[in-house]
């Protein structure tokens, strides 16, 4: 059983956390006109990469939502950083 | 002869003797006993009968590597199956039986099924009953296979209790590199936590009863024990460490005596040391499952820990050093031993059930016992189960730690080092994180693998009865990955899980294919390391609290009410009230229609979405438009996810200019919220938008009917009831509480949905009561509302929608053609599956007065050769209201078949129904008003 | 469906104290609790506590998130939207029992993976399975639950403390 650092609490066991998504994808703005292709590409692309990935996960004890990266093949948590301080990194 | 209790020397307490029974005998023994050493103590060889050929066994190991002696164990009643004979300690009064066995292990009368040996061999099963069907035979072969029977019985309090804790140093294994660690370690100011499964520390220091570090090996293991303690260290003994999980989490079971259930603790641990020890191989040669074959490891310990000498003239067969000391002593007890090279000859055990000699090559040598030592194997398990690399030691004969887990160090025999200095020395550095320096090993083995080809019935799994042979048939029917080696005949895959057996079965694929040990590799290790009960796993999580339901504020109200309390999306609620519910049902739905119905609304989501970009927010999350909704009012609305799909329905008031108040279904609060909640920190500012979910904090009690305002109107709640119009909200207050009054309704009748704080929740519904006696009122459960609102044509998603359903399938078409702004699944809507002409949609089936009420999930089906279906029913009652059966379903061109006749096809049954439009009554909605 | 009456106890109002082996469980009934968000809100309110912070007095203040508390016993307030923050009334909705004795902690290790040397600064968190606000208060342990759940948690204590 895993230990994950939600941003705001620290160190918290798995079971209080919630995967979300990938991080790095945006809503497309549906105001305009959206090819059935990036629409599909939004709702069900994934990388699913092995090794270093950067996940979105929920502390769903306190709700924030953040982006951890870990490595999926030996478990190991290498940092998280709150969904709303990574905004701008994400938008790079 | 076979074994026999010495006069002194070993554990146990010789002053207090303890009554036993086994296969209808009685015996005795003494305290530090297992079954097994009692039974062997008393002379006793034949233990169990094999698993598929009922062998007569003996014990092979000591401990947790024995794979035959099987007991059903009674102690006051209490029955417990599957127990191993040589981990259970004895306990006054016990009564056990041999499993697989009858009427006993000497004469088991399935013993004759070993003649048939050749027709039983791997894969047996899978080729012979294949034809004309597996199932056919199952029923017999489940009841032949197998090992202990289940009494059926509950044991009263059989709950493990579960507990978290956390070191920085957690030492598996209390032997003497485990008891050396720990000491340094605990000396060096580390929490240490010492775990050992035996009652007695000290591991294998008692086989050669050697002196250590210059002390007799009870003192030395004595004068440990109290330096850990004395330096804070605490000792977790008849504890197993059974498995290691990610984050250095190691799980523990601590054993608290016969029939009581072990407690569980989970913890967690900065670093693990582990120091569990080497166990003994077999040695692969005919007919070495004889009873009388043992480990001679297994020997030593008998004799160190019990005071057991296994047998008095005793053949040892070993290829390694470790046989030296263990010699010494079983000479010093009394024995007569002959030792022997096992590699001189061709070996065979001889006579059957009672042993009278080895036969090596063209030698015979005469003895009552054989002590059989292929090696030793570093009990490497956990170093597996946290995913340590495991390497291949030539000069050991044996797979050792290699790349270390993180935060995993492993020392001692454990670590392929056997020698018991060089194991103190590198325990002691590795406790306190330093490398020991390497001392040249003084263990010599001369590797001895199973012989491909070699004569006789070599056994290899003795628990699961896999020979060589079966190892060679699996080679040649190209089963050669250990892991499709280890499904094909089940090798490993008994309660010992392979501690004997995996060994020697890669070792002899390695052989047969003439490929060397480490290319073939071993199968994956995983938890438990040992069997432990499920009872471990789910602690106090049964029976109410295996999945908890939530609880209403009146539910003591509706129990005396004649409510029947039911399970509903989470939730304990009134179905109905009254002993009879088809009657209870009916007369409740009249009720609600010609006079007055309470319902308990309750578990309704109350979720508040509150500041600046509430408003903009809110319009975003519903597939209807919200924006507009004026302060005081209500719309009802759709939840979708992106891909379309819906979600939830439900009704949002508007409370303020920035507040808004969701009132999603009872089993989506949770589901609902979490998605406000991503939607409003990913996409949108977070710092000018709140979601406040208050569900438990209120109580709803909703009154629908002719009679409900004359109901609600004698209630003193300050609300003006003739200025309030089906959709709004007025907020006024119940016995000086506020109260809520939304006029929503889900049965077509006007309605009043009252909300306050639960804590007045008890108080609105006594007066609600005496104002509703005088007009016949009611109380609605569940079901009756189902049927009401069924009538209406009212959807309940999850049950009127299924994965595929969008809004406009159910005749809410507008949004998706006209809202501008952007929402939550907007672009889904427009897809190529959303604009199928094809959809199915909702529609009401029409049956005539007196036909039966259609099945739930019958399938609407097109007519003619080859019958399709085209839709289902999703909902189906009698309703008392029409005095007929109704029903809604998702029709494909539901809209377009209106008035068209249909056959409904369930379980063999046909029907026939008229596709009418999904409101059956009132749909002018005259009754809203009324 | 299925009449399950039978199946469940019928929630008592926890009014009498359960006590096992150096524990104590009773339910404290509170004045007021008070759910408040904004996004300063703990800039305003430092002494919101977290784990393992101590609450002390009658009247005291929680952290739940980085932008709400749970204020217990506070003064009154009006639900809603005033500008600043947004205000819940929540009183009915969270159930507390207090655990008092030597062995509070022990109790709460079996459902939760907690210590003094994992900190937190929200105090809530997941313990026996569900969503608890935890906190310490002067000696004893303070669990908010929700309503709904309270007699989940409560019939989890009882089975614990028999097995202790
Ligand atoms: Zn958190």
């Amino acid at each position: 059983m895993q230990l994950f650092p939600c941003p705001f609490c620290g160190l918290r066991n798995e079971r209080e956390f919630h995967y979300m998504a990938e991080p790095g994808k945006f809503r497309p703005d549906t105001s305009s006109q959206i090819s059935a292709e990036d629409w599909a590409a939004y709702l069900y692309d994934t990388r699913n990469e092995k090794g270093r990935v950067r996940e979105i996960w929920m502390h769903q004890t306190c709700r924030e939502l953040f982006v951890m990266e870990r490595d999926s093949v030996t478990m190991n948590v290498l940092g998280s950083t709150s969904l709303r301080a990574s905004a701008g990194e994400a938008a790079e | 002869m076979s074994g026999t209790r010495i006069s002194k020397g070993g554990l146990i307490d010789r002053s207090t003797l303890l009554r036993f029974r086994f296969d209808g005998r009685d015996f005795t023994g003494h305290p530090g006993d297992t079954l097994a050493s009692a039974l062997l103590a008393s002379g006793v060889r034949v233990m169990g009968r094999s698993f598929k050929y009922h062998r007569p066994r003996g014990v092979w190991g000591a401990w947790f590597d024995d794979p035959n002696a099987v007991f059903n164990v009674t102690l006051k009643g209490d029955e417990l199956p599957n127990c191993p004979a040589t981990t259970t300690p004895l306990v006054d009064g016990m009564e056990a039986r041999a499993v697989n066995a009858w009427p006993n292990a000497e004469s088991d009368i399935k013993g004759g099924l070993d003649l048939f040996h050749r027709w039983l061999g791997a894969g047996f099963y899978y080729k012979t009953f294949m034809w004309p069907d597996w199932h056919l035979f199952e029923p017999s072969i489940r009841k032949m296979a197998g090992l202990g029977a289940v009494d059926g019985k509950v044991i009263e309090g059989y709950v493990a209790d579960q507990l978290h804790d956390h070191c920085d140093l957690l030492v598996a294994g209390g032997g003497a590199a485990g008891l050396a660690a720990a000491r340094a370690a605990a000396e060096a100011g580390q929490a240490v936590v010492l775990v050992d499964d035996h009652a007695t520390l000290g591991g294998g220091l008692y086989q050669g009863d050697e002196p250590v570090e210059g002390e007799e090996p009870r003192q030395w293991v004595a004068t440990q024990e109290a330096a850990i303690r004395a330096a804070g260290g605490r000792i977790l003994s008849s504890t197993t460490v059974y498995g290691i999980y990610d984050h250095g989490l190691a799980a523990l079971a601590e054993d608290r005596g016969f029939a009581r259930a072990p407690r569980l603790w989970r913890m967690r641990a900065r670093r693990i040391l582990m120091a569990t020890g080497a166990m003994d191989r077999p040695i692969t040669f005919a007919d070495n499952d004889r009873p009388g074959v043992m480990s001679l490891q297994g020997a030593a310990e008998f004799l160190g820990r019990y005071g057991v000498l296994v047998g008095r003239k005793i053949a040892v067969l070993s290829n390694n050093s470790q046989s030296t000391p263990i010699v010494a002593h079983l000479r010093a007890a009394g024995a007569e031993v002959i030792e022997a090279d096992p590699d001189e000859g061709t070996l065979r055990a001889l006579d059957g059930k009672r042993l009278s000699g080895v036969q090596i090559g063209g030698r015979k040598i005469d003895c009552d016992t054989i002590l059989a030592s292929g090696g030793l194997t570093p009990t490497v398990h956990l170093w597996r189960h946290a995913g340590g690399k495991l390497d291949w030691s030539a000069e050991k004969a044996a797979f050792v730690p290699g790349a270390a887990p993180q935060g995993m160090v492993a020392a001692g025999a454990a670590n392929g080092t056997f020698d018991l200095d060089p194991a103190l020395a590198e325990a002691r550095a590795a406790a306190l994180g330093n490398a020991p320096e390497t001392v040249a090993t003084g263990y010599r083995i001369k590797p001895l693998w199973p012989q491909p080809g070699a004569k006789g019935r070599q056994w290899i799994d003795f628990q699961h009865d896999v020979t060589l042979k079966d190892v060679e048939l699996a080679a040649r029917e190209n089963y050669v990955s250990v892991e499709h080696l280890k499904r094909y005949t089940t090798l490993g895959m008994a309660a010992d899980q392979g501690k004997t057996s995996n060994m020697a079965g890669l070792a002899a694929m390695a052989a047969i294919q003439g490929r060397p040990i480490p290319e073939v590799g071993t199968t994956t290790f995983r938890p438990p390391f040992v069997p432990v009960p499920m009872e471990l796993y789910h602690g106090t999580r049964r029976g109410q609290l295996v999945n908890p339901l939530k609880r209403l504020e009146l539910e003591a109200q509706h129990r005396q009410a004649g409510g029947a309390m039911c399970e509903y999306g989470g939730w304990l609620r009134p179905g109905w009230y009254g002993p009879d519910q088809e009657t209870a049902i009916r007369a409740e739905v009249l009720a609600a229609r010609q006079a007055a119905g309470v319902f308990d609304g309750s578990p309704l989501g109350k979720i508040e979405v509150m500041g600046p970009d509430a408003a903009a927010f809110v319009n975003f999350i519903y597939y209807n438009t919200i924006s507009t909704l004026r302060p005081g009012h209500i719309r009802y609305g759709f939840m979708l996810r992106e891909n379309g799909l819906i979600l939830d329905d439900g009704v949002v008031a508007r409370l303020g200019p920035d507040r808004f108040l969701i009132s999603c279904s009872s089993s989506h609060v949770a589901s609902v919220e979490l998605m406000l909640e991503s939607w409003r920190q990913d996409g949108n500012d977070p710092d000018r938008i709140f979601v406040h979910d208050t569900t438990p904090h209120w109580a709803t009690l909703t009154l629908t009917g002719p009679k409900a305002q004359q109901i609600v109107a004698a209630l003193d709640t300050g609300v003006d009831l003739d200025d309030f119009p089906h959709m709004t909200l007025r907020e006024g207050q119940f016995d000086g509480a506020p109260l809520r009054i939304a006029r929503v309704s889900f049965t077509g009748d006007a309605s009043y949905e009252l909300s306050l704080r639960a804590g007045k929740a008890g108080a609105l519904w006594q007066a609600i009561m005496a104002a509703g006696a005088p007009h016949d009122l009611r109380p609605v459960g569940v079901e009756a509302l189902s049927v009401l609102r069924a009538e209406k044509g009212f959807i309940m998603v999850g049950k009127d929608t299924d994965g595929e359903t969008m809004p406009h399938d159910l005749g809410f078409g507008v949004p998706r053609q006209k809202k501008k702004a952007a929402f939550v699944g907007d672009r889904a809507l427009h897809s190529d599956t959303a604009n199928a002409p094809d959809r199915r949609q909702l529609v009401g089936l029409t049956l005539p007065e007196g036909a039966l009420p259609l099945a739930t999930g019958a399938h609407i089906v097109t007519t003619g050769p080859k019958p399709r279906s085209i839709g289902f029913v999703t909902s189906s009652y009698f309703s008392p209201t029409l005095n007929r059966p109704i029903a809604l379903a998702l029709l494909e061109h539901g809209s377009e078949r209106m008035g068209e006749r249909v056959t409904l096809r369930h379980m063999g049954q046909t029907a026939t129904a008229t596709v009418s439009a999904p409101c059956a009554l009132d749909p002018e909605g005259e009754r809203l008003n009324a | 469906m299925r009449d399950d009456s039978h199946k469940w106890d019928v929630p008592q109002n926890f009014s009498a104290p359960l006590a096992g082996p150096g524990v104590t469980i009773s339910r404290i009934i509170p004045d007021r609790q008070t759910l408040i968000s904004a996004p300063d809100i703990l800039a305003r309110t430092p002494g919101a506590a977290g784990w393992p912070d101590r609450a002390a007095g009658d009247s005291y203040t929680l952290c739940l998130r980085r932008d709400r508390v749970l204020e217990v016993n506070g003064p009154a307030r009006t639900d809603g939207w005033d500008g600043q923050q947004a205000v819940s009334d929540i009183t009915d909705g969270l159930t507390i029992f207090e655990i008092t004795g030597p062995r509070a902690m022990e109790l709460i290790r079996r459902g939760a993976e907690i210590s003094d040397a994992l900190p937190s600064r929200s105090a809530v968190r997941q313990a026996f399975g569900l969503e608890v606000i935890l906190c310490r208060r002067q000696d004893a342990l303070r669990l908010h639950v929700a309503r709904t759940e309270a007699q989940a948690l409560r019939k989890q204590l009882a089975d614990h403390i028999t097995l202790m």
